[in-house]
């Protein structure tokens, strides 16, 4: 007989012996592109810190910095570049962790853990974006005014509020403010609100399964 | 996604299932990589399946999509392969049929198979399968006449290498 006929029989032969899933664990394995959605989460998470870094590179030239010297920002400006980018770091970090968790489980209560974990973490994401973004804001311009109030030449006319004009100086902030996080809230809720929708989705099909 | 279609998939997937483990015994040498390729072929034909129209059989398909990403997923992995551990063991044969020799000889050739390239397991896959040239070259995605000169071409490498 023909080597490959021999093969060939040998071939059929096995066929028996091949692993076989059941109905529910094909059904389970479907659901597996959470993590491909998890996976998508952790790389928007690096684009968005490296386009943010460049952003930060190609704005802070020479001018911008001789500009924060003049307001006295300097330090302040590069502790929240530290800190920012530390936290940012933790937060990729999360991201590769949950992607990691949810490519490697196979128990779908597991899996489902996973998917709140990383709802959560992006939750978490968001917020200290805001957060910070707010918080930055106020304090720049606060110690903007002070520094400014400080160097301020005596002979220029006055610069002094009355009340009304700080009413109106602070409501304008405020509404500034809000209208900055605002667009900031909208992206975020764009960019990751539509994987999120997805892993909740898959969330509520895997728990129907679970109940079944 | 609707319900139904899901039912549909995975029912199918379900009768059809040797198809994926046999491609992964070809392209994979131990359980945990043969899992994680009939996993990735699962996944990969049920992205499809929208696309899939009925206009040929599921099977047919299925023998398309799976391959592509068996060919697709060993080139990526590609690294991995230089650990193959040989004696290990998917091609188990079971002795009780077979005298030691023709066993001998057998694992002989599923080694040779293990050193062909991923398109070459890919041909000689579907002609342990018993398809024509009809069926491989629609399969593929190649023609007929190329089909049977590549074949060709596959089983004196593989000759070559059981009878150096």
């Amino acid at each position: 007989m023909d080597d490959l006929d021999l093969l060939k029989k040998d071939w059929k032969k096995q066929e028996k012996n091949l692993p076989h899933l059941s109905y529910d664990e094909l059904y389970k394995m479907i659901w597996k592109r959470s993590s491909s959605i998890v996976k998508w989460i952790f790389i928007i998470s690096i684009v968005e810190f490296l386009l943010g870094a460049v952003l930060n590179i190609f704005l802070a030239d020479d001018h911008y910095w001789e500009q924060m010297e003049k307001y006295s920002l300097t330090e302040f400006i590069i502790a929240t570049y530290v800190i920012s980018y530390l936290i940012t770091f933790y937060f990729i970090y999360k991201f590769y962790n949950n992607y990691r968790s949810i490519s490697t489980t196979d128990s779908a209560s597991m899996l489902m853990k996973s998917i709140l974990k990383t709802r959560k973490t992006v939750k978490y994401y968001i917020s200290f974006i805001l957060i910070s973004s707010g918080v930055v804001f106020l304090v720049s311009l606060i110690l903007m005014l002070r520094n400014h109030a400080v160097n301020a030449d005596p002979g220029q006319a006055n610069m002094e509020f009355d009340t009304k004009q700080w009413a109106i100086f602070i409501g304008g902030t405020l509404i500034a403010l809000a209208i900055l996080l605002g667009i900031i809230w909208l992206i975020y809720r764009v960019v990751y609100g539509i994987l999120l929708r997805r892993l909740h989705k898959n969330y509520k099909e895997l728990k129907k399964l679970e109940m079944e | 996604m609707n319900k139904e279609l899901e039912h549909q998939f995975v029912t199918n997937l379900e009768q059809h299932q040797n198809i994926a483990h046999k491609i992964c015994r070809i392209y994979t040498n131990d359980k945990d990589s043969h899992n994680d390729l009939f996993q990735e072929i699962t996944i990969q034909l049920w992205k499809a399946y929208p696309k899939f129209r009925g206009d040929s059989k599921f099977s047919t398909w299925m023998y398309r999509v799976a391959l592509n990403t068996a060919i697709t997923l060993y080139r990526k992995k590609k690294r991995s392969i230089r650990t193959q551990d040989y004696d290990s063991v998917h091609f188990k044969i079971k002795s009780e049929e077979y005298d030691d020799e023709v066993e001998q000889h057998l694992k002989l050739m599923y080694d040779a198979i293990r050193q062909l390239n991923d398109i070459d397991k890919a041909l000689i896959f579907l002609y342990l399968e018993d398809k024509n040239y009809a069926e491989i070259s629609e399969t593929l995605g190649i023609t007929e006449v190329n089909a049977r000169v590549k074949m060709n071409r596959v089983k004196t490498k593989l000759k070559n290498l059981i009878n150096p």
